[in-house]
């Protein structure tokens, strides 16, 4: 018994996306608090970056996890926790920017800026970064939009195509340019 | 700008008629089946090479610099819980008997749950998962069955373990309401590796969350 008492004995803490998910399905606040500080700054920083601002992120997210947590009885497999949060994320990001646009007074949003610098913010490819933010900036929304949703987080053409309102042919397009622009940019960085 | 090993831009004449768009699906196809045209073009590997350090980079945007693993807020995370709905987890009310007759008591089958996940995870080096009645509870005396899983920390005895579980969950469930439990069925599904001193310090977030 030495090994178990040189080790500490795992906690809800240590448990599983897929371990999580399925005690918040069945009712777990706990399980569901685990869920919210495991992934919450990530959907925060991922709803910044698609609403081109902190303004709204915060409440955004708020909104993201009250629909998680009222449609994770329907997650079918936990593993897939992160993904399902990003989905969930992105849509009440660009629900948020069409109520923006219906009150029709905002254009430009402060560009997200970080908020705290950590360690690894002196990594070498922290300028990299910092040159892609500005990058991404500069492009048209729906190309910076399309270009969060797909290759920060992950979704498919069809998903944003279906969240943005667009036909697939759109989210293609700008996709294309937004990758053009972006790594025409990129070489200027080296 | 240019330098020795770049490219002005990304044109199709210094991609050997290639086009960034098709080097992406390329690269989305894991390079897979290898196309030798591409891999022996010298434009079309710097523009992969570009490619594929520019999907690096946007997938550590978030990680990186918007501080995406500082912890989240205290008064952040009880506003979020504040606002979920719990009434819609309740399931079933399993009735209890009561000497007095004019008195209606019971349980939620959700507040059931909750108390065997209490019970399970009491067992030291276990993680209850899902847990489910089966059988009617609404009927008393009806024989209901409960079906457990549960993750185990790796250096517990796992029958041994499975067994403790088993008696705890049905001691609660007896203690706790009037339901008659046929079976306990308990399904460890998964083995937790050790966590050790060294790494105790580290948050679990950054061990268990995002990669």
């Amino acid at each position: 018994m030495n090994d178990l008492q040189r080790t500490r004995l795992p906690g809800l803490a240590d448990a599983t996306d897929a371990v999580l998910a399925v005690r918040a399905a069945q009712g777990d606040e706990r399980a569901f608090e685990m869920i919210v500080r495991r992934h919450g700054s990530l959907m925060r920083a991922y709803a910044a970056r698609i609403l081109g601002g902190w303004a709204d992120s915060d409440d955004v997210v708020q909104t993201a996890f009250i629909t998680a947590w009222n449609k994770l009885p329907d997650l079918a497999d936990g593993t897939a926790l992160k993904a399902w949060l990003m989905r969930i994320t992105s849509h009440a990001a660009i629900d948020r920017i069409r109520a923006r646009k219906d009150h029709s007074s905002l254009e430009d949003y402060d560009a997200p800026t970080p908020e705290s610098k950590s360690p690894a913010a002196i990594a070498e490819n922290h300028s990299q970064i910092e040159a892609l933010s500005g990058a991404l900036e500069k492009l048209p929304q729906i190309q910076r939009q399309c270009w969060i949703m797909r290759e920060v987080g992950g979704e498919s053409y069809d998903e944003i195509a279906k969240q943005l309102d667009v036909p697939l042919s759109t989210v293609r397009g700008a996709l294309s340019r937004a990758r053009a622009g972006l790594i025409t940019e990129m070489e200027a960085w080296r | 700008m240019t330098e020795f090993f770049g490219l002005d831009d990304f044109e199709p004449r210094q991609l050997d008629g290639y086009t960034i768009d098709d080097l992406t699906d390329y690269l989305e196809r894991g390079r897979t089946p290898r196309d030798e045209s591409i891999e022996s073009s010298a434009g079309c590997q710097i523009a992969l090479a570009s490619l594929e350090r520019l999907r690096e980079l946007s997938r550590d945007l978030l990680t990186n610099e918007s501080g995406a693993s500082a912890p989240v807020s205290e008064g952040w995370v009880s506003g979020i819980l504040s606002n979920i709905g719990r009434e819609a987890r309740s399931g079933r009310t399993i009735p209890l008997q009561h000497g007095a007759d004019s008195v209606d008591l019971s349980i939620t089958e959700g507040a059931v749950r909750g108390l065997i996940r209490q019970a399970g995870d009491s067992v030291p080096g276990v993680i209850i998962g899902s847990c489910v009645l089966r059988g009617d509870v609404t009927s008393p005396g009806e024989p209901i069955a409960i079906e457990v899983s549960a993750s185990a920390f790796v250096e517990v005895p796992l029958l041994e373990t499975a067994d403790r579980i088993r008696r705890v969950v049905y001691d609660a469930v007896r203690r706790h309401t009037e339901l008659t439990v046929s079976t306990v069925d308990v399904v460890i599904d998964d083995v937790l590796l050790p966590i050790s001193d060294e790494s105790a310090s580290d948050s679990p977030s950054d061990r268990n969350g995002v990669q």
